[in-house]
């Protein structure tokens, strides 16, 4: 029985059915983010900046989107878990 | 009296009709008409990077101009290949309710007809996407639809970055008038 609910997972067709990444959805946040800065950077880096150092911005760009998005999470964190209590 | 000019305006924007709907057509092709083949390159493989991930990611049903009409018109700034993808979608995939002609995903132990009608039995054509993945499956293919504008505007609104006038196909074109 266990086999028979685990059959769609095994007949997953990419493309095509959604991905069981349930679990795993926060890991996916840095691949948006990276996709993000390659057409920011693609479309500002001035044409010098763009041959030598493209991949050095785009990975500087991702760190700081992915590092924003864990402030503001603990930044929300921080307000409803702590600081709502005390003022409550 | 010395030039002011920042570093930014020292060349003037040049609207450029053809490149605003290449770039519509195809991600990056806008860029790649005006010369700039690194950044067409770069566009591109972000663009449909994200998009075509977003699909890999929620399925196809992460495209859907029926049943998410105002993520849909996100996604349709990628161009042809959303409309065309959201055509599969809508023909190929989902199922076509008799009495009432609505289509809709086939639910399981439901599989399409010859014509798109429901058939009690066998495996749908897709699984419904549902929870975190349908909604970074949208996100992503939203958001390179949105970025993709950005690469639109900035091939309609064309300032050469070194050439005084734009390379590629469209500068051979202005240079043959």
């Amino acid at each position: 029985m266990t086999l028979l609910y685990a059959l769609p997972a095994l007949a997953w067709r990419p493309f095509i059915d959604p991905i069981s990444l349930h679990e795993q959805w926060w890991a996916l946040l840095p691949l948006l983010a990276l996709g993000i800065s390659v057409i920011y950077k693609a479309v500002r880096l001035p044409d010098q900046a763009l041959r030598e150092r493209a991949a050095r911005e785009v990975l500087i760009m991702t760190i700081q989107i992915v590092a924003a998005m864990i402030a503001l999470a603990l930044a929300s964190y921080l307000l409803v878990e702590v600081y709502r209590p005390i003022v409550r | 009296m010395p030039n002011a000019a920042g570093p930014h305006d020292h060349e003037k924007e040049a609207f450029q009709p053809a490149a605003m709907v290449l770039a519509f057509l195809l991600p990056g092709a806008g860029h790649y008409a005006l010369g700039e083949v690194r950044r067409a390159f770069l566009i591109c493989a972000g663009v449909l990077g994200l998009f075509f991930g977003g699909i890999l990611l929620g399925g196809i049903d992460s495209v859907d101009r029926k049943d998410d009409f105002i993520w849909f018109m996100g996604q349709s700034l990628v161009g042809p290949v959303a409309f065309g993808i959201d055509y599969l979608h809508q023909s190929q995939f989902k199922v076509v309710e008799p009495r009432t002609g609505v289509r809709r995903t086939a639910i399981p132990g439901e599989s399409r007809g010859y014509s798109g009608e429901p058939v009690q039995g066998g495996s749908p054509p897709n699984t419904k996407s549902l929870g975190r993945v349908n909604e970074l499956g949208t996100l992503f293919s939203t958001v390179a639809g949105m970025m993709n504008l950005l690469c639109i505007i900035d091939a309609a609104s064309y300032r050469p970055r070194k050439r005084n006038r734009p390379g590629g196909v469209i500068g051979r074109l202005e240079a043959g008038r």
